[in-house]
């Protein structure tokens, strides 16, 4: 197996769902093509039903696809030896609820061909990762839907591979929960794991990606590099801290007597909702 | 951490992934308080006890009807119970699976379809094992300590009408080849195999239908008609006539490649009337319900490798 194959290659992906008995059948996808380069973050940005999740489970072979194909690392989806290297979180993830925490990820470790005490000291490095230890011994059934979306997040890392696919891995978690999922991908990335992720949280994907796609309606309209898709690159920002009128007042009169510079806008810059939130919850942590 | 380490490449066999996920579904059932059933069938057991009508004949019928009683409604419980936990276990896990989309997270690690199928059977073919076991260590207890008891009352009464040390002697033989033997693990035997074929039955219907419902009621269908497949056969032979025998020969037979006739693994009737069953017969069950497991497994992989999760 080439070491230079792409993490995932889709090519003229389309899929297309039987509706109704006569009805059009539904094109979900339609002739997407993307390539993700080992050690890339790659995020796939769209509104709902835009076909993010079932390229996604095309890419796993848990759907077969209409037309086109879907390889990972070289291998081709369909066959099974290609999720060897390839961890999932589903969306809205959903695990056997008489299993315990630990139980569930001793269960696809296993699956995974991993046993005795390197999958003990596996799963207590997961649960160590993902805060769930105090968790490990109650019934995922009883999880709450942030602990369900890390305890997947654990369970696709278990056999260390070499590519991640994350549907909407902060769909129903607060935010310092994303946050810590944001630094999980960053830190994934710096071990080198190829991570694709999908989300329709736009500030997220912009936070940990190397290249964004976006899809509507089943078609990548466009993707890039995320710096050159979101850079406006004839402006400039300057943020200042304490400037009275006068100082403001002076600067745009040097702005007004240089040539060819405009202003376009001047104002309080506005923290995020997402950082405001952040900050205080630090605050009250600490008194 | 220990994150960074170089990844060793893992790989399960066939064999490991499939005891892994029949013991995840082992656990799943056991979990849903399945065995409680059990104590349903303690309560028929010592019921069977008390259904002896009074009898004030000779010593050599006493207390036979108990015997014959414990062991026609212990064995009727366990075939009962047996293929009604069968079917319905069966006919949770995969749709379960699906509706719940746990199916998803376990066909995204790298196992086959056939693993899963397979694994899921053989956690169903565990719990009817476990709970057989248990069932027929209740019944060979209650038997062992009833047959103990009958054989008392009759040397007494045989003792007390003066019968000769030898007619004693012979109807305690008697007495003790009704009660606990080899005969009735193979009646068990049979209702193992006979459910084995039933949850393989089960389990293909389930990959085609989209609830448990529907997989139970056309499994509990299947098995009725695999009851009375014989006797409809019967039926339509002696109505035709005797120049079309061989087409209809050939319609029976192409009938039971497909649905197993489960009348012939109903060894227990013969059994409670103290017919004895041979190997033979045991041989010829196992090459049946090893023939109908493989099939429908097969049947179920074919179905459940093209289909869409
Ligand atoms: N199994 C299915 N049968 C029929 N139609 C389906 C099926 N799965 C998905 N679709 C349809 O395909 C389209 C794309 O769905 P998909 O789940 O990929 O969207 P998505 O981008 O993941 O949306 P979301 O952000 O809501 O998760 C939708 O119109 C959906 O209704
Ligand atoms: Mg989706």
């Amino acid at each position: 197996m080439a070491n230079d194959a792409p993490a995932v290659e889709i090519t003229d992906l389309v899929k297309e769902f039987k509706t109704t008995m006569r009805g059009r059948p539904l094109r979900a996808v339609d002739q997407v093509s993307l390539r993700i380069m080992p050690g890339e973050v790659y995020g796939l940005i769209g509104p709902n039903g835009s076909g993010k999740s079932t390229t996604m489970k095309a890419l796993l072979g848990l759907l077969a696809p209409t037309a086109g194909s879907c390889k990972i690392f070289g291998r081709d989806s369909i066959k099974v030896d290609s999720r060897q290297d390839v961890g999932f979180l589903p969306e809205n993830p959903y695990f056997y609820k008489h299993l315990t925490g630990g139980e569930t990820l001793r269960f696809y470790g296993r699956l995974c061909g991993l046993g005795g005490s390197v999958l003990r000291e596996r799963i207590e490095v997961l649960l160590e990762l993902v805060d769930l230890k105090d968790a490990r011994d109650r019934r995922v059934g009883g999880y709450s839907k942030g602990m369900l979306q890390r305890i997947g997040l654990a369970q696709a890392m278990i056999q260390h591979p070499r590519l991640v696919i994350l549907d909407e891995p902060t769909a129903g978690v607060d935010p310092v929960g994303s946050r810590e999922i944001r630094d999980l991908v960053l830190k994934l990335r710096d071990q080198g794991i190829t991570v694709f992720l999908c989300s329709h949280l736009l500030e997220q994907v912009q936070e940990v990606c190397d290249r964004v796609g976006i899809i509507f309606a089943g078609k990548l309209i466009r993707e890039g590099k995320l710096e050159e898709l979101i850079a406006i690159e004839d402006q400039t920002e300057v943020v200042i801290r304490h400037a009275d009128s006068a100082l403001v007042s002076r600067i745009e009169e040097i702005i007004q007597s240089s040539d060819g510079a405009e202003l376009v806008q001047t104002g309080k810059p506005r923290t995020t909702l997402e950082r405001l939130f952040l900050k205080e919850i630090k605050r009250d942590h600490q008194s | 951490m220990s994150e960074s380490t170089p990844t060793p490449a893992f790989k399960a066999s066939h064999a490991s992934r499939m005891v892994t996920l029949s013991l995840h579904a082992f656990t799943q059932l056991v979990r849903m308080k399945v065995f409680y059933f059990l104590a349903v069938f303690a309560v028929i057991v010592i019921g069977s006890n008390f259904f002896d009508m009074a009898q004030h004949q000779g010593p050599e019928s006493v207390g036979a009807n108990v015997l014959r009683n414990i062991k026609s409604w212990s064995l009727g419980a366990m075939a009962l119970f047996a293929v009604v936990i069968s079917i319905v276990a069966t006919a949770l896990l995969l749709p379960r699976d699906i509706e719940d989309r746990t199916l998803y997270t376990v066909l995204a690690k790298p196992v086959p379809r056939i693993d899963y199928l397979v694994g899921r059977l053989m956690g169903v073919l565990l719990l009817v094992f476990v709970s057989l076991a248990v069932m027929d260590l209740l019944m060979v207890a209650a038997l062992h300590l009833r047959t103990g008891m009958v054989m008392e009352m009759q040397e007494k009464m045989a003792v007390g009408r003066g019968w000769p040390e030898e007619a004693i002697q012979s109807l305690k033989q008697e007495t003790l080849a009704s009660g606990v033997n080899w005969q009735l693990q193979a009646a068990v035997l049979a209702i193992f195999l006979k459910v084995a074929v039933m949850a393989a039955i089960c389990l293909s219907v389930s990959t085609f239908s989209t609830s448990t419902l529907f997989t139970t009621v056309v499994s509990f269908l299947i098995f009725f008609i695999g009851h009375f497949q014989a006797d409809a056969l019967d039926f339509y032979l002696k109505g035709v006539e005797a120049g079309t025998s061989t087409f209809s020969q050939y319609l029976a037979l192409g009938f039971s490649l497909f649905i197993p006739n489960f009348q012939l693994f109903n060894v227990v009737d013969g059994l409670v009337q103290n017919q004895p069953i041979t190997l033979l017969m045991v041989g010829k069950l196992v090459m049946m319900a090893c023939y109908y497991v493989l099939l429908y497994t097969l049947l179920a992989w074919w179905i459940f490798s093209d289909k869409e999760v």
